[in-house]
């Protein structure tokens, strides 16, 4: 159904309130409906022009959203991107990105309700980052860039308001982090040496797509010193030992983001992906002395029994269990750094390829415009 | 858990108070409002043996309540 004064007559649909912004706010806070930042009000006209961009019909719920399970109805997502002031244009994406955390091996249950810290990362692939300008250069992951600040905006706030990630009560993160306000950026495919990361996860090049990972916030690897690729290797394989990482204790996918002047001289030194993830996995290991004598005999001896069960305390505890576990991005501006991307652990990432409804590739958001 | 309720058989979740109203919202979802909840203190993680054997001392009674409940 794209009738929308007939959908907002179904109860609970809509809700009358004083055409004022303060009034507006006021409500929507009162309600819990926010992240704490003001929102752009949802009036039925905003919301339908939202909806410009949406080849579905708008009351089928494209997902459940966990824990509260709530339906993902394009009317529903709508209002909450207009809440976070995307634009139109966006719409298609947010939808991928909802599709791609609820699939069942996101485990997006446990990303929201945990009380790890994590927040759902996207990372965009393909045409469609630059068709919306979405930040892949320098500060992609902070403010600064309309695209990235409201669409990761808009599906926190889809997150709380339809799936129930309310502090305390579905959100049982100890912390938080300031990545649940928004967390979204582009991967520089034309500063990467390698193939882009959709592709490297089974999508053709021309296709657009999300990558969702239940990531913790960016630890900078700092290395201006290494001029070969074993240099730099080695120090992000430093950089992704944490003796507290729940990444410890799964079949995790830490996110290594490579900043373009690093994956330049590792890319120089012959190395492919698959090489610097090799090289990665081989150096990123501790002795197991040096984690607590609980976490050895709870955890470690328990989680991996068959490696580590009754091996000494001298014996290699992996960050990762297999090479191929690693995630590779290029992203970010001019600079000595990269960033290691810890994770949620009990979560795999999701990459979903930008589809119109008869499920073919999506060459541009004006494929989804409704008319 | 709320499969289990839902097939008659006596279920409950062990949980611990921070966890308490995502318990009952979840129960609520899974359409099993009334699922039983025993509290049991907090935390969980981080606990020696004896009291670990202290958690499971608060559950035990409450589990017995439950079954006799169910029997009965």
């Amino acid at each position: 159904m794209t009738n929308l004064a007939g959908l907002l007559e179904s109860t609970g649909a809509s809700i009358e309130c004083e055409d004022d912004f303060d009034a507006v706010n006021e409500l929507v806070r009162s309600r819990g409906w926010s992240d704490g930042l003001p929102v752009v009000p949802p009036t039925a006209g905003r919301v339908e022009h939202m909806l410009a961009f949406c080849d579905r019909p708008w009351d089928e719920p494209v997902a459940k959203i966990a824990p509260r399970y709530g339906e993902a109805t394009p009317l529903r997502l709508a209002a909450n991107a207009v809440m976070a002031g995307c634009r139109p244009e966006y719409f298609p994406l947010l939808v991928a990105a909802v599709e791609a955390m609820c699939e069942e091996r996101f485990n997006l249950y446990g990303v929201q309700a945990t009380t790890h810290l994590c927040a759902p990362l996207v990372i965009v692939n393909g045409p469609v980052a630059k068709e919306l300008d979405i930040n892949s250069g320098h500060n992609a992951f902070g403010p600064g860039w309309r695209a990235n600040a409201t669409l990761g905006r808009a599906l926190r706030l889809a997150l709380v308001n339809i799936g129930g990630a309310i502090p305390a009560l579905g959100d049982m993160s100890t912390f938080g982090a300031p990545s649940k306000y928004s967390y979204l950026a582009a991967e520089n495919e034309a500063a990467s040496p390698w193939e882009p990361l959709h592709v490297e996860r089974g999508l053709p090049r021309e296709a657009s797509a999300v990558t969702v990972i239940g990531a913790e916030c960016p630890h900078n690897v700092n290395d201006h010193e290494s001029i070969t690729a074993e240099g730099i290797l080695t120090t992000i394989a430093g950089t992704l030992i944490a003796v507290g990482a729940n990444d410890v204790y799964y079949h995790a996918q830490p996110l290594i983001v490579m900043g373009p002047e690093h994956a330049r001289t590792v890319a120089d030194g012959g190395f492919s992906k698959a090489d610097a993830k090799r090289f990665l996995h081989e150096h990123a290991h501790l002795p197991m002395r040096r984690f607590s004598k609980e976490n050895i005999e709870r955890r470690l001896r328990v989680t991996w029994k068959e490696r580590l069960g009754a091996a000494g305390l001298d014996a290699p505890v992996p960050m990762v269990q297999r090479p191929e576990d690693l995630l590779i991005a290029v992203i970010g501006g001019a600079g000595k750094h990269s960033a290691v991307i810890h994770t949620f652990g009990a979560t795999q990432a999701v990459t979903r390829a930008l589809k119109t409804r008869d499920g073919s590739l999506a060459r541009s958001v004006a494929d989804f415009r409704r008319d | 858990m709320c499969e289990l309720r839902k097939r008659g058989l006596a279920a409950a979740v062990i949980i611990s108070e921070p966890f308490l109203k995502l318990g009952r919202t979840q129960a609520r979802v899974f359409g099993v409002p009334d699922l039983p909840l025993l509290l049991i203190p907090h935390p969980l993680g981080g606990l020696s043996l004896g009291e670990v054997e202290g958690r499971a001392g608060h559950a035990i009674p409450q589990v017995l309540k439950l079954i006799k409940e169910r029997a009965a």
